[in-house]
Formats: structure tokens, C-alpha cells, sequence
């Protein structure tokens, strides 16, 4: 092939839209597909479903090499096609694959027989193998999308991992010519290391940030700071500057506790000793409350019919995704008081809490509540000015798991302000 | 964690109290009596659940479809030996037969924390229940022979050390440093170094009568989330009294254990219900 490849993403999903955008800021044609057509529709007119930093802008940069189609028939055309729909999780994490197997059923069904075919979305160690067909030709890549950060990610990737039937075998021409395009280093592998490969980093970022939650809590008890100790701990190289070390409401959002799942069933299936990915999660369950905890110890048991101020809704910041989100979680604990709630990309839906309201700023949301809770730091939050909220809360009490406000300026404005890793 | 039957609070047909006569089961009544439920209370004045033939003696005073509170049982203060966990065993097969021929709507079993290891560290309902002596080992049977019996919900609640006035027990804690006390002076172990989670008795009550009401099932620990060494908890009381009282410390026998609680199983199961604080519940029982 001398033809730069044609590049398809089937699945209109965060994961495959942004990859799709990226496909195309690197001069490849590329074809968006879903069997949706409302969402082909919206795509087309430069509508999108989701939020996400620079995607707009790099879609439309790259609008020439890039189209939407809701016709099957046109992966026909296309010579590397990624599969990259969302992998549904239930409560206890476990994976739904019928999407993905529907899915790379229909590439199969109408992608020519020389076309590569990439399943990109995470699924656990042995589908890809038992998914091949007879002369043609599949791969696993790992996908390490960040809500929030999803275009660098897609852009500037540290390395692509890709699973083979045959690691030996040289990557097809179309596909390592797309993959090259990046300037990355190229790691392959065969399938069942690659798909594990994606379990182990969320495994270690897990273990990072459990430690540092878990220390988080220690230092809320003894009077220590964990935001003193992580700088120290970033400098140390055995850690790195780029470690997990922020503490969190336990491990929201979904991939991670879908990974830790998965190991938990395959140890328990496999007969290896997997306890501490169980403690894992029953830190990160623990963890996930701390907000009500706080809500209780601090709010409720001096004003049981304490009316609260709620800002943020997304399961993080810079989405509109609610999944798995800590304020829902929440507010689904709550006592029925009334909940003035402000979210920049989320509406409140009044069947997550009888008492909920929509305000429709942040300070608004705060007019003479009796608490806040900032439940997801968005950048909005950060600029938000302690004496600005003093003078409109009628409590005292703010509780900032990711502190959002400055600590000394909550301090001035006569604010009592709760933070995960601070001393109580 | 508990689930509702009943989301919003609902008044049952009938509670039978077994173990009417007990520390909880007589507020119970009063509470259940306070708030218009039948109650049907149950001692061993008219049942003797130990002794031989009390399934049948049982069945006699069941009706279908009662919400039945099984609070019966021999505590670690009448025997810790095999003797007491076999009564123990007896008296939840009576139950337990008794449940099988006339099937309540609800039951609401009252184990222990006993069931958990000292070495657990936090306590969670997920918490491996692994009981390291036979009365945890026995409130860990019943727990499994009643849900075993019964087909309808079944509410599992596992109190920590209850406290308040009308303790018919001497445990080590708070009542027996209010006893102590009166005489000048609270002896620990120790130095009173363990952390426990001590409930008073009006809330304990107050959460069974939300599970009877909500008919809810599954599990839940009743503790307050709020830990004190035990000196902390005797320099409590001695607060209470006008005159100084000492507390003192003994040469330490058995190592140092600590327990404390995650409740947040208890804020999720019922959002509006607030605890006592310990200190006036505290003082509540010195005025009782």
C-alpha cells in the first residue's frame, strides 16, 4: 500500500470521537460511523454529544478529512477500522460485551476482507483471540482515554499497545503506517498481554491512589496535611512526578473499578491470591461516602433540617458524564432537605433527590444554605471567592473534598472548611 | 446494608417482643407502645425459649403475619461457656421452628458486633464476620438458622456496647463506671487505652423501630461512628458526679484491642435518623 489508509471509528462514543478527530489532525481520511443517525445527523453539523477541552476546535481544524456516516456499507471504503464502543458495566463493575460483539460484527459483515480490524474498547483478557475469523485480520490496541484530557491522550499518545494473534509478526502496512503517524513507540504484544496490559496501569494507578487516600484519611485523624507530603513524595523517582497521588471520593467512574473487577473475577476463577485488589475497593466504597460522613458529622447533627448548597454534578470536571458520579451518589443519601444544586454542563434531574433544585449559578445556589458541598472541582469553582460565599451561606460549614477554594482565604472569610487530607 | 420493604414508614399489624424483659426489650415496648403498634410482648415468664417444648409453646402466641423482634438471648454476663451458647442454639431452633409454622411478614433479629474479630480494624457491614468466642459464634448461627427459617425479610442488626439506665447487664463500659463511680472511684484495665463504640439505648431502639417500620432487610450495624478509650469514656462519667471521683489504672492483663465503626450503611438506611450525643445520652441515663 503507498496510499495513506483510509481510517473508520465505529462507535460514536467519547472514546471514538475524539480518536476519529485525532485520526484525521494527522492527515488521514477518516469516517466516523454509528448506526444512529440522529447522532450521524448531529455529528455532521458540527453538533457534538459530548464535552470535551479543544475537541471543537480540532474537528472543525480537520472538517475536510473527516465525515460521519450512519451507512454500514461505507466501511467498505475504509482500510484500518477501529471498534470503539462503550463497554457497559453493572453495579458490581462486570463488563456488557453484546455492544461491542454487535458491533465488530457489522465490521466484519462489511469491511472488505484486506481491511484491519482494531478492537479498542476495554474488554477483559481473551476476547479479542476467541473473537478472530478465519483470514482476516483483527487486533486489540489499548485505549487510555481521559475524560477532561481526551484530545491530548488522542493527539500525543505516550505509546500505543497493540495485541496480535502473533506478537512476531510484523503489524499490517495500513496500520503501522496510521500508528507511526504519531511518533510514538509502537509496543506489540500478543492479544491476552495487551488486554491485561490496560488492567495493569489502572491497577497501578489504583494502588497509587488508595495509597494516597488511604493516607489521606490518617492524615485527617493525626492532625497531618497530605498535601504537604505529596510534593515529597512526587520528587522521590521511584514514585515520579506524575504519580496518582491526588486523594479522591474513592475511585469514581467506572473503567477502574470495571478493571478491578475483572481481576477479582479471573483470580477467583484462576485460583490466584487477589486480596488486595478486593481491599482496593472496599477503600474505595469507604471513601466514596466521605462527603455524607462529613454532611452528618458536621451539618446534619447540630441542624437535622439543614439545607444544603451543591456545586457540581459531573462525575469530574471538564464532563458532562454522570456516571458513577460521587454528587449523585450523594444525593441518592441524602435526608429529604431541600438541595439548591449548580452544575456548568449538568442539569438536575429531580429524580436523584425530592429536594433538588436548579440554581442557576454557583453563588446562587449558595443564598442561604446552611452548607455547601463542592462535589466536582471545576475550574469555575476554583475562581470562586470565599468571602463572596460567606456572604450569601447562612452556615459556616463547607465541605471542599478537592479543595477548590483557598484554605487561608475560607479561613479569613470565617468559613469552616473541610478538605480530604487536611486535619479535621 | 439494608434495603426497605416498606420505603415510606409503615405501621405493621403486630410486633412480637421476644425477650420483653430485657435492657432493649422493654423500651422497645414502650417505644412500639408510644407510637400506637400492637405490641405483643413475649418474656420468659410466659415463653422459656431454652427450655423444652417452647416451639410449640411459641406457636401458640404467633399470629400470621407478625413482624417478630428477637431480641432473646443469654448475654456473655449469665456465661461465655459452652453451656450458654448451646441454651443459646436452643433458643433460636425453638424460634426458628415456631417462625417455620406461622410465617411472619418481618423479622428483625438482634445479633451482636461479636461477630467480627477484634483485628477487623474498621467495621463495615461488608466486614468478615469471624467470631473469635462462642457468643459471637452464636449470634452468627441464629443469624444464619433464622434467615435459614424464613422466607420473609429478615433485618440483622448487630449492636455495639449499649448503654443507658435500666442496664440489666454489669458490662465493662459505661454502666459499670456510673456503678463504680458512686463510690469514688472507676478501676480500668489498664489504662483504659482500648477504643470502643459505645450506643446508647434510646438510639439502638430508635433504629429497630425504623427497620420494623420500613420492614427492611439485610444488615446493619448499630454503632455511632464515634470511638473513646475506655478512660476517656470513665472521665466522662466522672464528670457527671459533684465530686471528684478517680480514675485509675491496673496493671495491664491482655493486650490493647480497639474497634470502630464505618456508619455510613446507617445514613444511607435511614437519612433523617440522628444519633444521641454521647455525652448527653450519658448524662440522660446518670438522671434516669
Amino acid at each position: 500500500m503507498t496510499a495513506a489508509p483510509r481510517i473508520a471509528y465505529v462507535g460514536m462514543t467519547h472514546l471514538g470521537i475524539c480518536s476519529a478527530a485525532a485520526a484525521a489532525s494527522k492527515d488521514f481520511a477518516t469516517l466516523g460511523f454509528s448506526a444512529d443517525h440522529q447522532l450521524i445527523a448531529a455529528l455532521g453539523a458540527g453538533r457534538l454529544p459530548i464535552i470535551e477541552p479543544e475537541l471543537d476546535a480540532l474537528l472543525e481544524a480537520n472538517a475536510s478529512r473527516i465525515s460521519f456516516s450512519s451507512e454500514p456499507a461505507d466501511l467498505a471504503g475504509c482500510d484500518l477500522i477501529y471498534v470503539a464502543p462503550d463497554i457497559p458495566t453493572d453495579n458490581a463493575g462486570r463488563s456488557d460485551l453484546a455492544p461491542i460483539e454487535a458491533l465488530l460484527d457489522l465490521a466484519f459483515t462489511h469491511a472488505r476482507k484486506d481491511a484491519v480490524i482494531v478492537v479498542l474498547s476495554q474488554v477483559p483478557p481473551g476476547f479479542t483471540r476467541v473473537h478472530q475469523r478465519p483470514a482476516r485480520k483483527l487486533y486489540y490496541q489499548v485505549e487510555t482515554l481521559i475524560f477532561g484530557r481526551a484530545v491530548e491522550r488522542a493527539t500525543k499518545p505516550e505509546r500505543f499497545i497493540v495485541g496480535a494473534a502473533d506478537a512476531a509478526s510484523p503489524l499490517p502496512e495500513s496500520f503501522a503506517a496510521y500508528l507511526e503517524a504519531f511518533g510514538c513507540p509502537i509496543l506489540t504484544m500478543r492479544f491476552e498481554s495487551a488486554e491485561l496490559a490496560k488492567i495493569a496501569i489502572n491497577c497501578c494507578l489504583v494502588a497509587s491512589v488508595t495509597t494516597a487516600n488511604t493516607l489521606a484519611e490518617v492524615c485527617e485523624r493525626i492532625g497531618a496535611d497530605w498535601s504537604e507530603i505529596v510534593p515529597a513524595l512526587r520528587l522521590d523517582r521511584r514514585i515520579g512526578p506524575y504519580s496518582y497521588l491526588t486523594p479522591g471520593l474513592g475511585i469514581a467512574g467506572g473503567n477502574l473499578e470495571r478493571d478491578l473487577a475483572t481481576v477479582v473475577a479471573l483470580g477467583d476463577a484462576l485460583g490466584a491470591e487477589v486480596g488486595v485488589v478486593r481491599a482496593w475497593q472496599a477503600n474505595s466504597r469507604h471513601r466514596c461516602d466521605w462527603a455524607l460522613r462529613m454532611l452528618h458529622d458536621t451539618v446534619f447533627a447540630a441542624k437535622p433540617d439543614a439545607t444544603l448548597a451543591l456545586l457540581g454534578l459531573a462525575y469530574k470536571e471538564n464532563t458532562h458524564s454522570t456516571k458513577n458520579s460521587p454528587a449523585l451518589a450523594l444525593l441518592g443519601a441524602l435526608p429529604p432537605i431541600a438541595v439548591s444544586a449548580y452544575d456548568p454542563a449538568v442539569e438536575p434531574e429531580a429524580s436523584w433527590h425530592r429536594g433538588l433544585s436548579a440554581a442557576s449559578a454557583a453563588l446562587t445556589a449558595c443564598e442561604g444554605a446552611d452548607g455547601l458541598v463542592i462535589m466536582t472541582p471545576w475550574p469555575q469553582f476554583k475562581a470562586l471567592k470565599p468571602h463572596d460565599i460567606a456572604a450569601r451561606l447562612r452556615g459556616r460549614t463547607v465541605i471542599d473534598p478537592f479543595a477548590c477554594l483557598d484554605r487561608a482565604a475560607c479561613r479569613a472569610a470565617g468559613l469552616t472548611h473541610y478538605v480530604l487530607g487536611a486535619p479535621l | 446494608m439494608l434495603t426497605h420493604h416498606s420505603p415510606e414508614p409503615r405501621q405493621p399489624s403486630r410486633v412480637v417482643i421476644l425477650g420483653v424483659n430485657g435492657f432493649v426489650g422493654r423500651r422497645l415496648a414502650t417505644a412500639l407502645s408510644d407510637k400506637g403498634t400492637a405490641v405483643a410482648a413475649i418474656g420468659r415468664d410466659k415463653v422459656d425459649l431454652a427450655a423444652d417444648g417452647a416451639g410449640d409453646k411459641l406457636v401458640e402466641q404467633l399470629r400470621l403475619d407478625d413482624t417478630v423482634v428477637f431480641l432473646a438471648a443469654l448475654t456473655p454476663d449469665k456465661g461465655r461457656g459452652i453451656a450458654a451458647f448451646l441454651a443459646n442454639v436452643k433458643m433460636g431452633a425453638a424460634v426458628c421452628a415456631a417462625l417455620e409454622r406461622v410465617p411472619p411478614s418481618h423479622v428483625v433479629y438482634a445479633s451482636s458486633d461479636a461477630v467480627y474479630p477484634f483485628r477487623a480494624g474498621l467495621v463495615n457491614e461488608e466486614s468478615c464476620a469471624e467470631p473469635t468466642d462462642l457468643y459471637g459464634s452464636m449470634h452468627l448461627a441464629r443469624e444464619l438458622m433464622v434467615r435459614q427459617a424464613v422466607k420473609a425479610p429478615v433485618a440483622v442488626l448487630r449492636p455495639s456496647l449499649i448503654f443507658g439506665a435500666g442496664d440489666t447487664h454489669n458490662s465493662y463500659g459505661p454502666n459499670r463506671f456510673r456503678r463504680m463511680a458512686k463510690d469514688g472511684r472507676v478501676t480500668l484495665f489498664g489504662d483504659g487505652e482500648e477504643t470502643r463504640d459505645h450506643i446508647c439505648v434510646d438510639d439502638v431502639v430508635a433504629l429497630i423501630v425504623l427497620a420494623i417500620m420500613h420492614r427492611s432487610a439485610g444488615t446493619l450495624n448499630l454503632a455511632t461512628g464515634r470511638s473513646m478509650s475506655f478512660r476517656e469514656t470513665a472521665e466522662r462519667v466522672a464528670e457527671l458526679f459533684p465530686s471528684k471521683i478517680a480514675v485509675v489504672g491496673t496493671p495491664r492483663q491482655n493486650p490493647v484491642t480497639h474497634r470502630s465503626y464505618d456508619v455510613t450503611a446507617i445514613y444511607r438506611a435511614f437519612p433523617q435518623f440522628r444519633f444521641t450525643p454521647f455525652e448527653q445520652a450519658l448524662a440522660t441515663a446518670h438522671r434516669e
